[in-house]
């Protein structure tokens, strides 16, 4: 017995001359998830989207859509929707005309198109605006747009490529919250790709790392980002994070040019990176209750509104700290004040290099 | 003077209208002032001694317009610009649209190959198709002599002939225009109509081809113009019976010397072609330049 997924990438390679864009890329993409591929600029997520819509043949490997093998099957075949970066509305037709093109391509009678649309303006909460040229709506409006003539298909997954890319911050946020609930509401899957790991976290039950072609990890938001799988993965994800180098050896205590390093039960042995997030790592005077304690000196404080940022110097390393729940001005620590930082061995994470 | 040149600064249509004045002065001496002239002559209001005289008349609009060949004449000069217009379309959009879309390296190199014959002067060129289209051209020599013809194909002196040199003379009208246009044209929307169901015969109908409307459009009035009023071609690979309009205003101006009637004539053709292409952009227009 096994899970039917809506996506399969099966040993996915491609290459654009001797840049080897997707190397090796195996997913499997649950229905009605929220999936999202995040990475740095040039990673491959657009090519490995491409690649599920038929855009882009694969070199090897194989692509299925809900168990079935379209490898080979062109794109107008696959039930596949699709929003791109640019959104790529049809400057000739206005809304309306937009939205039904693909209803139109399946000859669906023409009641049924008006109801359809009809629909779909209402969940991208755009009715009234059927008659407008695209090139008289709002970046925001023409994102639901492209949204809406994408969904109004019906597609058993839809694929989209960094649709909020283009919106300023506000709007992102709004649309964020928006696309979450409409894709709860309409009950489909939806790939999403983005470099922006706001969004990613934000919305998706599950998310793909890549790095150079290669998937890094998938996992939950959650996982992601307290359980990341390698050093990359951990400095990616999140606004900052401390990484130590060194050798654990028995008892998981580990060797690194500060010193001993305490680290949590069972850790893997030999070379390894441990990792604190900012706000696992405590700074004072006089710390108690931490398993490891060094000893630095504050290079800089940030205040961010609801957290301060240090960057505290210990014995040439920096550690970045979040200090948040600041109650008034005594505990603020200007550069040069020499502190003491600490963790629990158990907010710590080590990850092999 | 440092305040005049500010005031020319700031104020935009005092600044419009002084660099817009060379070329206009040259455009009205060079071509609107003939144009008045021959209008002039149309309405009988200069005499033979090159006075021009306030008492405009109708009479050789009337003439022109009581010989019974001008419309067969007319006619024909569409049927001919109509034919070549449609053959440049026909050949030049899947050119045009051959180098856009599927050369992905020498783009450049294929326009100037493209190009590179239009840099020959037009007679030269015809002259050469000439020589081409000639009985005892060498391709009609090769061609026989390797038995895959019985006698030379006569082409010279026909309707055919004259069509065929006016589409190769304003082919590249077309092409560029089109091309321009289809290079404009955001690829991204053909695939976002592939992933909306429409396989790549519908995508062309309702995407490529409504876009490049506009280019279509140019090279229609880039090729079309010019061919509806040609007169060298026919003259030179066409016989009497293929004579346009264009050679009839010749033969008036040139031959018989009666300016009167040749500009009336010219002036009712101008008047003609130009209600068609009002007609033509006002149609087609409305559709492919809204974009
Ligand atoms: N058509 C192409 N021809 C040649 N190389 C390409 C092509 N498309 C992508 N590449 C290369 O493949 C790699 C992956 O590109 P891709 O567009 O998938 O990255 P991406 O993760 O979407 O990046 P971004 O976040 O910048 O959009 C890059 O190195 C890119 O230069
Ligand atoms: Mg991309």
């Amino acid at each position: 017995m096994s899970e039917i997924y809506s996506v399969e990438l099966i040993d996915v390679l491609k290459r654009f001359g001797n840049v080897v864009a997707v190397d090796h890329v195996n997913l499997k993409i649950r229905e009605n998830e929220f999936f999202s591929l995040l990475g740095p600029s040039g990673c491959g997520k657009t090519t490995t989207l491409r690649i599920i819509a038929g855009l882009e043949e694969p070199d090897e490997g194989i692509v299925k859509l809900y168990g079935e093998d379209v490898t080979d099957v062109p794109t107008h075949k696959r039930n596949i929707g699709m929003v791109f970066q640019h959104l790529a509305l049809f400057p000739h037709m206005n809304v309306f005309d937009n939205i039904a093109f693909g209803l139109k391509m399946r000859k669906t009678p023409k009641e049924e198109i008006k109801r359809k649309v009809k629909e779909a303006l209402e969940i991208v909460k755009l009715e009234g605006l059927e008659n407008r040229r695209v090139n008289q709506l709002s970046g925001g409006q023409q994102q639901r747009v492209a949204l809406a003539r994408a969904l109004v298909i019906e597609p058993e997954v839809l694929l989209l490529d960094e649709p909020l890319g283009a919106l300023d911050l506000k709007i992102r946020q709004h649309m964020m919250v928006e696309l979450k609930n409409i894709q709860r509401r309409v009950k489909t899957t939806f790939i999403y790709v983005t470099h922006d790991q706001t969004e990613a976290m934000t919305m998706s039950d599950r998310i793909a790392i890549m790095k150079d072609g290669r998937i890094q990890q998938i996992g939950t938001p959650l996982e992601i980002y307290y359980r990341p799988s390698n050093t990359f993965v951990a400095s990616f994800i999140g606004e900052a994070v401390n990484l130590i180098i060194g050798e654990i050896g028995e008892n998981n205590v580990m060797n690194t040019s500060l010193g001993t390093v305490y680290c949590p039960e069972q850790s893997i042995k030999g070379k390894a990176a441990v990792m604190v997030r900012p706000e696992m790592l405590e700074i004072g005077e006089n710390l108690s209750q931490v398993d490891n304690l060094f000893k630095g000196i504050v290079q800089a404080a940030i205040f961010k509104g609801s957290y301060i940022e240090y960057r505290v110097d210990v014995q040439g390393t920096i550690f970045i700290v979040h200090k948040h729940g600041i109650d008034g001005m005594e505990k603020f620590y200007t550069p040069g004040t020499l502190v003491e930082i600490g963790w629990k061995k158990n907010s710590s994470l080590t990850i092999p290099v | 003077m440092d305040t005049l040149l500010k005031y020319i600064r700031r104020n935009v249509k005092v600044k419009v209208t002084l660099l817009l004045a060379p070329p206009l002065i040259f455009l009205a001496i060079w071509f609107y002032a003939p144009f008045m002239i021959v209008g002039l002559y149309s309405f009988d209001m200069i005499n033979i001694y090159r006075e021009i005289t306030f008492t405009p008349s109708l009479t050789h609009y009337s003439k022109v317009l009581s010989w019974t060949g001008a419309a067969g004449i007319f006619l024909r000069s569409l049927y001919f610009a109509g034919v070549t217009v449609a053959l440049c379309l026909l050949i030049g959009y899947p050119v045009a649209y051959y180098i856009s879309f599927k050369v992905k390296k020498y783009k450049d190199l294929f326009i100037i190959l493209f190009i590179i014959p239009f840099w020959v002067s037009f007679l030269l060129r015809t002259y050469a198709m000439m020589s081409i289209l000639d009985e005892r051209s060498i391709f009609n020599t090769i061609l026989v002599s390797i038995g895959l013809i019985n006698s030379p194909i006569k082409i010279m002196y026909t309707d055919a002939a004259v069509i065929l040199v006016m589409v190769y003379d304003y082919l590249v009208m077309m092409v560029l225009p089109l091309y321009a246009n289809l290079e404009k044209l955001d690829k991204s929307l053909l695939e976002a109509a592939s992933t909306l169901g429409a396989d790549p015969v519908k995508t062309f109908l309702k995407v490529t081809l409504p876009l490049s409307m506009p280019g279509i459009m140019a090279g229609f009035l880039l090729v079309f113009i010019p061919s509806v009023g040609e007169f060298v071609i026919p003259e030179l690979v066409g016989g009497p019976n293929n004579y346009m309009v264009g050679n009839i205003i010749y033969e008036i101006f040139m031959g018989a010397r009666h300016w009167w009637t040749g500009s009336a004539l010219s002036m009712l053709f101008i008047a003609f072609i130009l209600s068609l292409v009002i007609v033509y952009v006002r149609r087609v227009g409305e559709r492919g330049l809204a974009i």
